[in-house]
């Protein structure tokens, strides 16, 4: 292995190089993104278009519960492990503990390696599932959310809290309800719904909201970029929109893996 | 009748409950007691592997991939190459760097950023069968000898972890180079190597590897774990067997049915009786394993001519 580590400091992906040209054809595609009104996406979708999601439960037979879900090109798996005994290292708690941890293949993105900057990942989702879960039914013990993305292909994180929520639900971990993620971007003055890799790339802003639809409450809220009032109003209750539209499916594979067992 | 119904079935989840107890106090007891009837607590003889499934091109971003499942066992495999400088002593060879993962997804044993102890281990044994058992010529990686090769970042990750790691990880790994499509590639004004996209009509530079996309893959490695237990001989054993079973031996096969490996990591001693009872057993696997590679591989030459 040392023989390999001392042979990958002189790799470099053999992409192609920018030129001139290529620099006038983006600040071209940037302004029309912004300023058109209607343009077709990559993929053929409309703005308030999501891509066809597939979500199964019960992937990994070695957890309590999991999931897999694969929106596009994203593919996300997830594993609950738990109730199980917390680490002796933490203190005594009347209440249960939520434990995330999200994790990036090396493969997941084009360039490899490039999963491990989103450090931040398992925080926010900690804190999306956190109001969703009822911790006093398990006290003195953990659940382990485990989540790996084996493809980045854009809105990952809203993809890793709805598999996580699924997972949770096949675990068998009582929660107040499902949570679903939806996430928008901006361009300019328009919203584009679910955005892809090469659309995240090119935003100017993006929300994303953690709702749980039966009890009409957002567990959490992201932007980045710059928002006017209106404009994030709009496109809060998209997501939401959206995000009940997902619940329906969630359930519907509950109920399908509900009958299988029987 | 409605009272004699429910006494039924009220019996019948009791002594449901009293097999998973027993199962679960006495594991090996409960397995004992199996073997003696020449069975399986799966139902399985004690000389047949679970079912294996065999899926090409399961990653999109990557340059060669497989996903594997023997029985609950899942493996996903995947290749990245990218150029490198080949060193001093083979300036006319590419070069494999194998890692194997185990995320904490896969089984509950395995926590986050302390990795499995059993992770390295199978990473060594994969890079040493993959280089010693021939199936790879290192030479076709090579771009511009002493200039220009690749390196195969080989990066095989454990979804669901049940028994037989390493049987289920050397599956997906040749699996994946059988996939391996190697890109295009020109050399740049200043000497550097890069892609070529789909439009080959109209490249400035001349491609380096227009004739060599496939690798040739010679002599492949097939492997079949055995747990051996008193007299009993427990060919590819789940995760349930292996804990029980403190005994195992795993033997490597190649195309022409020649041991490249056998390895035994402690436990009981073992005649020699025993261990060619296991290769006879993993001949019987190398030859259906073949088979189902085979016919993935045609499906998928199927699916891209059309």
């Amino acid at each position: 292995m040392s023989a390999a580590a001392a042979a990958t400091d002189g790799t470099y992906s053999p992409a192609a190089a920018a030129g001139e040209k290529r620099r006038e054809r983006k600040e071209e595609l940037r302004r029309h993104l912004a300023e058109d009104a209607d343009w077709p996406r990559a993929d053929g979708r409309s703005f308030h278009d999501c891509r066809p999601a597939f979500m199964q439960t019960g992937p990994t037979t070695a957890a309590s519960g999991s999931a897999y879900a694969e929106f596009g090109k994203t593919k996300v798996i997830v594993s609950v492990f738990g109730p199980r005994e917390s680490k002796k290292a933490m203190l005594y708690s009347d209440t249960g503990r939520l434990n995330c941890n999200v994790s990036y293949t090396t493969f997941a993105t084009p360039i490899r390696g490039q999963g491990m900057d989103n450090k931040e990942y398992s925080a926010m989702l900690h804190k999306a599932l956190e109001g969703a879960v009822m911790l006093h039914t398990f006290p003195k013990t953990t659940v382990d959310v485990f989540a790996l993305v084996l493809e980045s292909g854009g809105s990952d994180l809203p993809i890793i809290i709805s598999c996580a929520s699924l997972a949770l639900a096949d675990a068998g971990i009582m929660i107040y309800d499902l949570v679903t993620s939806v996430s928008v971007s901006c361009f300019g003055k328009n919203i584009i719904i679910d955005p892809t890799s090469d659309e995240e790339a090119w935003q100017d802003g993006s929300i994303m909201v953690a709702y749980m639809p039966a009890r009409k409450e957002i567990t959490q809220l992201t932007l980045t970029g710059e928002w006017s009032d209106g404009k994030i109003t709009n496109a809060v209750e998209l997501c939401m929109d959206a995000c009940s539209k997902l619940c329906d499916i969630l359930r519907e594979r509950l109920k399908d893996a509900a009958s299988l067992a029987e | 009748m409605a009272a004699e119904a429910q006494a039924t079935a009220a019996g019948g989840l009791a002594g449901e409950m009293e097999v998973e107890a027993y199962r679960r106090l006495f594991p090996l007891a409960f397995l004992e007691r199996h073997l003696r009837e020449s069975v399986r607590p799966d139902a399985r003889r004690p000389a047949e592997a679970r079912p294996t499934t065999v899926a090409l091109a399961a990653v999109s971003s990557a340059h060669g991939s497989a996903l594997v499942r023997l029985g609950d066992t899942a493996m996903l495999a995947s290749i990245k190459l990218e150029v490198m400088s080949p060193s001093g002593e083979a300036p006319d060879e590419g070069s494999i760097a194998v890692e194997f993962h185990m995320p904490p997804i896969c089984s509950p044993l395995v926590r986050p950023g302390r990795p499995a102890e059993v992770a390295p281990v199978i990473s060594k044994n994969l890079e040493d069968i993959l280089m010693s058992s021939g199936m790879l010529n290192l030479k076709e990686l090579c771009l511009i000898s002493g200039k220009a090769s690749w390196l195969a970042y080989l990066d095989v990750y454990c979804l669901n972890a049940d028994g037989s790691l390493f049987d289920a990880a050397l599956i997906s790994a040749v699996a994946a180079f059988t996939h391996l499509e190697i890109p295009l590639v020109s050399v740049g004004d200043d000497g550097r190597v890069f892609t070529v996209g789909g439009n080959e009509g109209k490249a400035k530079y001349e491609l380096v590897n227009r004739e060599k996309r496939k690798l040739t893959i010679t002599n492949v490695p097939f492997s079949l774990t055995c747990a051996l237990h008193k007299d009993n001989v427990l060919a590819d054993p789940t995760a349930e067997e292996e804990s029980i079973i403190e005994t195992s031996v795993t033997i490597v096969l190649d195309s022409s049915d020649q041991i490249v490996s056998i390895q035994k990591p402690g436990g009981a001693v073992t005649s020699m009786t025993t261990i060619k009872e296991c290769i006879s057993l993993a001949k019987d696997r190398r030859r259906k394993l073949r088979e189902i590679l085979m016919d993935n591989v045609e499906a998928m030459e199927v699916d891209q001519t059309d």
